[in-house]
């Protein structure tokens, strides 16, 4: 029992302030999609909307093909988990799971049925009895997320619900949300700010900013072809290096952007777009680190971080720009030794001054 | 895609969890009802009536400003208007600077300051007919306990509640005893509100325990101050029981509030529409002098 | 800071000792009257009346105590006040609950203005409205009954005040997390918020009652019948009819019969009673 939630030309507007405009977007059933974006694009209110906590202005939600806006939140058949957990604090475990189902009649025998397993399922059926104010975070976090999986929704909808938990926490309850995924293959709707959360639950990823979407797809496809410097800049740590293009020029495999005097980098970028290149942009993976004559440009360690699996050198280059180079985690560079860079072309993307990637090019 | 009129029917359909009901004014139906018809109308209708010559069953004739002229020409009323100011007078300051006093002393955790604080907070929770009874008896002159303690020191006790300049003073005097614990423990919330660190830094920079008195936490309690002071004034403005029971008034009206005057007009005397008049004053005394008071503080608070 | 401290311990000493010989003073000033007043209520009657020094030696009887029992209306009236005063605390919990609720958490139209229109009428004194009530009251037979007492207190806005602060303290996710439960607003306010303002309705359930216990004006003018008599009218009608020192003992018993009960539910409530004091002030 899983739902397909389609949202056509939705806005909404608080007072004078347009929080979403003009949105349209598909989930089909079974997905697991991510809303990722900073604080205030807009992703909380979209979740919001489909879950029918905020009023839609204009456009339609559909969820399995029926129209939902219209409808209170109770009857959309969804289930939410909060951030802060929102759990009833003078109700027992059982009590938090088992109010939603009783408020639509659900007979008693089923209630507890269906409480005992999500329960066991959670890991929490020791807890049953107790009040939320005697858990941890991570059990509050799995006593809300139990109380949604007993609704048996057609779709489950997670509002930040990581953010409240420390680091270690964190992981684990990402992976525990993944199973619960694989398990119950419901669509789920996930919102968060995190890249890493993003990264590692969706099937699809909806980067979104400043009440636009930027772009949709796949976590990979996200990362290694980036549709906006946004999303290229929002996505992957560290950030993606993003250096200012003097000129463009076409070559033989694609366009050649020249950075300043010395540095040029040969991408496979569409030469056509020559006149569009404003800002070159290369993750830290490649950019590699030779000796001062070898590479296209040379700089000077400012500042080595050493992360444990690698080390990220932050090299100042002469132009005043810093770029940052990843390298081995044994790796003997100090402050201050003088290198050089090699840009990996093949890997580098190319935005024009509104932030739009420049597409590709195969030579023919 | 969607035409114009498509879209706004839409808008108004798809309402969200918090838009406007008019079935969620039925939560705050039922005490508006009885704020409505117990207090509105009645506000409202006592200034109607204070426009007529009213008894209790009609609201007779009108006589428009009739009522205010007769009030302001009684001599009698305006000696009650007279003898309330004289009453605030005496116990407003008293209660504001002994509470703040008790609040000052009694600001610690010590077994003893916090029974005595509740000792001082006692009196308030009785009702003013047993405050009434016993003070009574503390001031019967030859039987009571003040002509006891006049005794030890070989005095003879005067007798307070019969003496014309004296009987004010015992009435503020039992107020102030019955009324002490409401000022006391706002300024000691107002106190605890002050950080700790504040005084930590006064220490550090050597003042003294009267400077760090004036200096730091009497201005911060400030506000407090100015709220006591107000909330007393509209409290003592509504003299009644103590003076009712204690001296009837008197002697000779010199014990008679605006309270007692607004009593004995409408419920002894039954002229409803005068009664009305005097407690339309009343009001309007009260509430100009809770503006003055606040807009006395709020100037004086903008110059420093 | 330690090395101040022998210098201005000699000043300290006695600036703090003066401090506390008047606060120690003033405690005794308080305390004095009340246990003077006990001091007499276990006296015999005459044995006051020929000597009123007497109250400061033996024998202590309880005499007076036991006559209140059988004779006079002391019981009547505080049977009396205790319906009034339970209902008004049972109405007022109720109403202001249900109105603290609405205009915490929910939105209707006029619901701002409807607020402040409220909180004016915390400006308004009881002089202001009590006539007219009176007379509204004798139009509809109000007087001399139970709800003819009750019901003015029911107007009272501090409760509402009150209420609704607590009700906006609680974080708005539990109402979102019941609407997702299709929870009926009702069901909301009653099984979700309500059980969390259990605080809150303590304090002002002590307020309330305490305030009801010890009106006098409107039951002064309302009940004027010796059977429907509060105790507070009922205690004022005695102190009216007695003669210099006849019966002083009988009616010192009954002021402390009388405050006894107030006083014992304001050693177990102290703090909520402190509270909902406190934040009357607040308005």
């Amino acid at each position: 029992m899983t739902a397909e939630i389609d949202i056509r030309n939705v806005s909404k507007s608080f007072g004078a302030l347009t929080v979403i405009e003009n949105l349209s977007l598909s989930i089909p059933a079974h997905e697991f999609v991510v809303f990722l974006g900073p604080s205030g694009c807009g992703k909380s209110t979209l979740l919001r909307m489909i879950a029918g906590l905020e009023g839609v202005d204009e456009g339609e939600i559909f969820i399995n093909g029926v129209r939902v806006d219209p409808l209170p939140p109770g009857q959309r058949g969804l289930a939410m988990v909060f951030q802060s957990y929102a759990l009833y604090p003078h109700m027992t475990v059982r009590q938090n799971m088992a109010f939603g189902l009783e408020n639509v009649g659900t007979p008693r025998a089923v209630i507890a049925g269906r409480v005992q397993i999500a329960a066991r399922m959670l890991e929490i059926d020791h807890l049953l009895d107790r009040k939320p104010g005697q858990l941890s975070g991570g059990q509050r976090q799995r006593v809300a997320i139990g109380r949604a999986v007993v609704k048996e929704p057609k779709a489950f909808l997670f509002d930040e619900p990581l953010s409240n938990l420390d680091a270690a926490l964190r992981a684990r309850t990402r992976i525990e949300i993944a199973q619960l995924h694989q398990r119950l293959r419901a669509t789920m709707i996930f919102v968060t700010h995190d890249q890493i959360e993003a990264m590692t639950l969706a099937e699809r990823i909806v980067v979104m900013n400043n009440r636009r979407i930027e772009q949709i797809g796949p976590p990979m496809e996200i990362y290694d072809r980036p549709a906006t410097r946004f999303v290229a800049g929002f996505v992957g740590a560290p950030q993606m290096n993003f250096l200012d293009v003097r000129s463009a020029a076409a070559g033989a495999a694609g366009l050649e952007v020249r950075l300043d005097e010395t540095l040029t980098v040969l991408t496979h970028v569409d030469p056509a777009e020559a006149g569009r290149a404003a800002v070159l942009g290369v993750r830290c993976e490649a950019v590699h680190v030779t000796g001062a004559d070898q590479g296209d440009v040379v700089g000077v360690v400012g500042v080595l971080e050493r992360l444990g699996d690698r080390a990220l050198a932050h090299v100042h280059l002469a132009t005043g720009q810093s770029v940052i180079a990843s390298e081995v985690a044994q790796t003997r560079l100090r402050v201050g030794d003088r290198i050089g860079l090699k840009f990996d072309g093949d890997k580098a993307h190319l935005f024009d001054a509104e932030g739009a990637a420049l597409p590709l090019w195969r030579a023919p | 895609m969607t035409n114009r009129s498509d879209a706004s029917a839409r808008r108004r359909k798809a309402a969200g969890a918090d838009a406007p009901d008019w079935r969620n004014a039925l939560f705050v139906a039922p005490y508006l009802f009885f704020f409505a018809t117990l207090l509105v109308f009645p506000l409202f209708w006592g200034i109607w009536l204070s426009f007529h010559k009213a008894d209790i069953f009609t609201s007779g004739p009108f006589v428009g400003l009739g009522n205010y002229i007769r009030l302001f020409n009684d001599a009698v009323f305006l000696r009650s208007v007279g003898n309330t100011f004289y009453f605030v007078f005496l116990t407003v300051p008293a209660l504001a600077l002994l509470g703040l006093f008790l609040a000052l002393s009694l600001n610690s955790n010590s077994r003893l300051a916090t029974i005595l604080r509740g000792l001082f907070f006692s009196s308030s929770v009785l009702s003013v007919t047993i405050v009434t009874l016993i003070w009574r008896f503390v001031f019967i002159p030859q039987y009571g306990l003040l002509a006891a303690i006049y005794k030890l020191f070989d005095a003879e006790a005067p007798s307070f509640l019969t003496d014309p300049s004296l009987a004010m003073i015992a009435i503020a005097i039992t107020t102030i005893w019955w009324c002490i614990g409401l000022p006391m423990m706002l300024f000691l919330a107002a106190l605890q509100q002050i950080p700790a660190d504040i005084y930590e830094a006064a220490a550090l920079d050597n003042a003294s325990r009267w400077r760090t008195l004036t200096s730091i936490t009497l201005p911060s309690i400030r506000r407090t101050f100015v709220l006591v002071v107000i909330i007393q004034i509209v409290m003592q403005f509504q003299l009644f029981g103590q003076a009712w029971l204690m001296t009837r008034g008197g002697p000779n009206n010199v014990t008679r509030p605006i309270v007692l005057h607004i009593y004995d007009l409408a419920f002894r005397r039954w002229d409803v529409g005068l009664g009305a008049a005097a407690s339309e004053v009343l009001f309007a005394l009260i509430l100009a002098a809770a503006m003055i008071q606040y807009l006395m503080s709020r100037s004086a608070g903008e110059r420093s | 800071m330690s090395g101040r401290a022998n210098s201005r311990s000699a000043r300290r000493g006695i600036g703090d000792h003066l401090i506390l010989a008047l606060v120690l003073a003033l405690s005794i000033a308080m305390i004095a009257p009340a246990l003077w007043v006990i001091g007499l209520s276990l006296k015999d009657n005459h044995e006051l009346m020929a000597n009123p020094n007497s109250v400061f030696h033996p024998p202590y009887v309880i005499d007076n105590y036991v006559n209140i029992l059988y004779g006079g209306g002391v019981i009547r009236w505080i049977l009396n006040s205790l319906i009034v005063s339970v209902g008004l605390t049972f109405g007022t919990l109720l109403l202001s609950s249900l109105a603290g609720y609405g205009f915490a958490r929910l939105n209707f139209r006029g619901r701002d203005i409807l607020f402040i229109v409220v909180l004016f009428g915390l400006a308004v004194p009881e002089q202001a409205v009590i006539v007219a009530r009176h007379q509204i009251f004798s139009l509809l037979k109000f007087h001399n009954t139970y709800h003819g007492i009750i019901l003015p207190g029911l107007s009272n806005a501090f409760g509402v005040f009150l209420m609704t602060q607590y009700f906006r303290a609680i974080p708005k996710e539990l109402d979102e997390a019941a609407l997702i439960d299709n929870a009926s607003r009702f069901k909301i306010f009653w099984k979700v918020l309500l059980p969390l303002t259990l605080p809150a309705q303590a304090t002002l359930g002590i307020f309330t009652f305490l305030l009801s216990w010890n009106d006098y004006f409107w039951p002064l003018i309302s009940a004027t019948e010796k059977s429907m008599y509060t105790l507070t009218v009922g205690m004022a009608s005695m102190q009216v009819n007695f003669a210099q020192s006849e019966g002083v003992g009988f009616l010192m018993a009954q002021a402390v019969f009388a405050g006894a009960p107030i006083f014992i539910v304001y050693l177990f409530f102290q703090k909520y009673i402190v509270t909902a004091v406190s934040g009357a002030a607040m308005k």
